[in-house]
């Protein structure tokens, strides 16, 4: 036994984006074979979007985001408008255990292959829908992004400067898809551990918006009990102080820290040669927060942040640097730990990508297979899979129901 | 709400403050025999933030939330009879997920290894800041620097400001299900051929880092490294922003042309589609400042609900920015029935989120409350291990429950 699955496992995965796809590429890591089915004409948006880079940047096959979160699946095209199409993909909903789709509500009735049908062909098939606030509900159908569920999800409410006049900040990472991803996966172990048991399949229905609400629990318990909204603290802490980023020599280049006791206080107060009353003891600090932040930026400002964070860290205070993305794939404690793979992917060469989390030592997680090209795996998956001939094969690419080059180019999204 | 999934699947949890319990909790809410082991004086998240005016602090609301479903029991780990008593408990156990400080364990004589050895059915979850191994393991985090160092917090705020944290634990949470999920891959690996358990770590930084795709990827292939871009998601071809509006914040997501037309039309500005400053994604990178100018001004002077319903009714991606108040109330979770009310003994009422998991192999049943400290040692050493009425007043006595 080499993985969780050992190839013993389908997973068909018909999603876009990040939600859906994040579940199958999980899959994979376990040694699952899953399949990634587009349509020539609406393939998956993120294989020709290469976020905040121009458009001239984003031929299709040359997609970070994509190419990570599609890792280790076999690729095919299908027409999912044509009949033909419809009907191949049926049949390997048949051949499979799971089915992942994040189309809009609806859609998947309209494709003919709702929960009642497939199961109707398959009835030990696991399908999940990843809707963004539910398949019902008035507003079922309003369109939800990463960013968009972030927000529905309270969390962006939460997110400002302690003195920013109610500006809010959407997060850096679009957090609702990997979320909705991770509980996808939650979901389908346990409905997978189930089937050992009962034989049965069942539909799972996953509203991302839902997955992301319990992380902000704390405010939402907390509007319970005092009857007030809690406000955007920023950077600050409500008990803490120090609790901030403050910039140190260079040119955009900060520092985070904190004190959450009077020892580490005394520390950082020696390490940065600050001598002040004022901050004396915890509640000092905090009432006088904004003299105190003043006197560590001032004291901060000429610093070099590396030198700063280590004598910080040698006084036994929290500290690091905020990493941009390039300092975080160096970080030491990352790289000691190998958590960063390198992958060698067709048409854009040799990078570093984010490894698999959990460290399982006997069935690793596998994160270092390539995503797939358009249709990468036509042949492969309808000969070996499906049992077509190479003619059959030849005449599905001539009528265009397969394909591996786009027919439409879309920017983008 | 509670599912009976997993009821066949047992768990000993030693875990304490947010990343830990939710894990756990994961498990319980699908129904998992969770047996929640707390030091006599009760662990740390106990303490953790909300408190309700005037109740004295046996827990805070957001322990309530995150012990739901658990059975709960003291021990003292350091008595030897404590940690026999853990061995009984974990003799039959699935699972041991725990979140302390890298080594503890084995310094109690609790080595994940070792227990794995003797009890070979049983996987160990750890779930640590840094992870087992590294030359930082022991180092200190909190979610401030966590954020800060793994790539969330440099892209967001005012460019000529100070980077901006994101609110709360969310990493903690996005920990917690790489636990939980590696607590039912640990299972699936036993149970489809390996035969017996493993130790797993998962590190809570390596967490968030996973989540930075955009980032640590993106500025690879193309050399840029994203910076600040004040309420924009970043300048690019498109514009995700937060926006001021009448009354609040309305949150935009406009990526694609169809997206772009139909923001033009709910302006009353069609024309704008057609601007050669704006009349493709290139062109409304270049000129995505004076985009935003006039998107800013139209926002202003416009209501949330009468941009979310004509936004959306033309397809685009435009939300209202809720308080955590307006998600309380929020048409569409209350037709879900999302927020499930529970009793709490100590905190009464509370309304917290629900199940994210629509299972329709079991109908949800109601949450039990989280468990009072050492709520159920009598139910779990008497009734589980055996013990008599007297031992169990004995190890009261001696503080080892």
């Amino acid at each position: 036994m080499n993985s969780i699955f050992d190839g013993k496992l389908r997973v068909l995965d018909i999603s876009m984006g990040w939600a859906g796809p994040l579940v199958g590429q999980m899959f994979a890591e376990m040694g699952a074979d899953v399949i990634k089915v587009e349509d020539t004409h609406h393939f998956d948006w993120w294989r020709g979007s290469l976020s905040m880079a121009p458009p001239e940047m984003q031929p299709i096959e040359r997609a970070s985001v994509f190419n990570t979160a599609n890792r280790g699946k076999r690729g095919v095209t299908l027409d999912l408008a044509s009949a033909r199409g419809i009907e191949i993909l049926k049949r390997l909903i048949e051949v499979s255990d799971i089915l992942v789709e994040n189309f809009s509500p609806g859609v998947m009735d309209r494709l003919g292959l709702g929960y009642q049908s497939v199961s109707a062909i398959n009835p030990r098939l696991i399908m999940i829908s990843m809707p963004s606030f539910g398949s019902d509900g008035p507003e079922c159908n309003a369109r939800g992004y990463g960013n968009t569920v972030e927000a529905m999800a309270g969390v962006t409410g939460l997110t400002g400067y302690h003195d920013g006049a109610g500006q809010r900040y959407t997060l850096s990472n679009a957090l609702g898809d990997p979320v909705g991803g991770l509980n996808g996966v939650f979901a389908l172990m346990v409905a997978l551990r189930e089937r050992e048991r009962t034989g049965l399949g069942q539909l799972i229905e996953l509203a991302q918006v839902e997955a992301l609400i319990p992380f902000v629990t704390e405010a939402i318990v907390d509007f319970q009990f005092t009857g007030k909204v809690p406000a955007a603290r920023g950077n600050r802490h409500r008990e803490h102080a120090p609790h901030g980023i403050y910039r140190c020599a260079g040119d955009d280049n900060w520092i985070a820290l904190a004190c959450e006791t009077d020892d580490q206080w005394r520390s950082l107060a020696r390490a940065l040669e600050i001598d002040d009353k004022r901050f004396a003891n915890a509640s000092a600090r905090k009432a006088n927060e904004d003299a105190l932040d003043a006197e560590l930026s001032r004291a901060i400002a000429p610093l070099n942040g590396e030198d700063c964070v280590a004598r910080l860290r040698d006084a036994g205070v929290i500290a690091a640097p905020v990493n941009p993305a390039s300092a975080v794939i160096a970080d030491p404690q990352i790289q000691s730990r190998e958590y960063f793979v390198a992958i060698d992917r067709a048409v854009v060469g040799t990078h570093l990508y984010p490894g698999a989390v959990a460290r399982i030592p006997d069935t690793p997680l596998r994160a270092d297979t390539p995503a797939p090209l358009l249709g990468e795996h036509n042949r492969q998956v309808f000969a070996e899979t499906l049992g077509m001939t190479d003619d059959e094969i030849s005449e599905l690419e001539r009528i265009g129901v397969i394909g591996s080059s786009p027919r439409q180019y879309r920017v983008a999204q | 709400m509670r599912y009976r999934a997993l009821s066949d699947v047992r768990v000993v949890d030693l875990t304490h403050f947010i990343a830990g319990p939710y894990a756990t909790k994961l498990l319980a809410d699908m129904g998992a025999d969770v047996i929640k082991v707390e030091p006599v004086w009760g662990e740390g998240g106990r303490k953790l933030r909300p408190h309700r005016a005037g109740v004295v602090a046996e827990r805070g609301g957001l322990f309530a939330f995150l012990n739901l479903n658990k059975i709960g029991v003291t021990l003292n780990l350091k008595h030897d009879r404590g940690r026999e008593l853990l061995a009984g408990l974990l003799d039959g156990a699935d699972l041991l997920i725990e979140n302390f400080a890298p080594g503890t364990l084995a310094a109690l004589g609790l080595a994940p290894d070792e227990l794995i050895a003797k009890f070979p059915k049983l996987s160990v979850v750890s779930i640590s800041n840094f992870g087992q191994d590294g030359p930082e393991r022991d180092g200190k985090l909190n979610d401030l620097v966590l954020f800060a160092r793994g790539g969330w917090t440099f892209p967001v705020g005012e460019r000529d400001r100070e980077p901006l944290t994101p609110p709360g634990s969310l990493a903690q949470y996005v920990a917690a299900l790489y636990g939980a999920i590696a607590a039912m891959q640990a299972l699936a690996a036993r149970d489809l051929g390996l035969g017996h358990g493993q130790h797993i770590d998962v590190s809570i930084l390596e967490a968030t880092v996973a989540t930075m795709i955009y980032e640590t990827v993106t500025f690879q292939y193309t050399g840029i490294v994203r910076s600040r871009a004040g309420k924009r998601f970043a300048v690019g071809p498109f514009l995700i922003v937060t926006l001021k509006c009448k009354d609040g914040y309305a949150g935009l997501h406009c990526v694609t042309d169809k997206q772009f037309e139909g923001l033009c039309d709910l302006m009353g500005r069609r024309e704008l589609a057609s601007d050669p400053r704006f009349n493709t994604a290139l062109n409304r990178m270049l000129n995505n400042d004076a985009l935003l100018e006039i998107v800013e001004a139209f926002f202003i002077g416009r209501e949330r609900k009468w941009l979310y319903r004509e936004g959306q009714r033309r397809a685009i991606p435009l939300v209202p920015i809720p308080s955590v108040a307006e998600v309380l109330e929020w048409e569409q979770t209350r037709a879900r029935n999302y927020f499930e009310t529970i009793d709490d003994p100590v905190l009464g009422r509370i309304r917290v989120p629900g199940t994210p998991l629509r299972l329709t192999s079991h109908r949800p049943e109601a949450s039990r409350p989280a468990p009072r400290l050492g709520e159920h040692n009598r139910e779990i050493f008497g009734q589980r291990l055996g013990l008599s009425e007297t031992e169990i007043e004995t190890l009261k006595r001696a503080g080892t429950i």
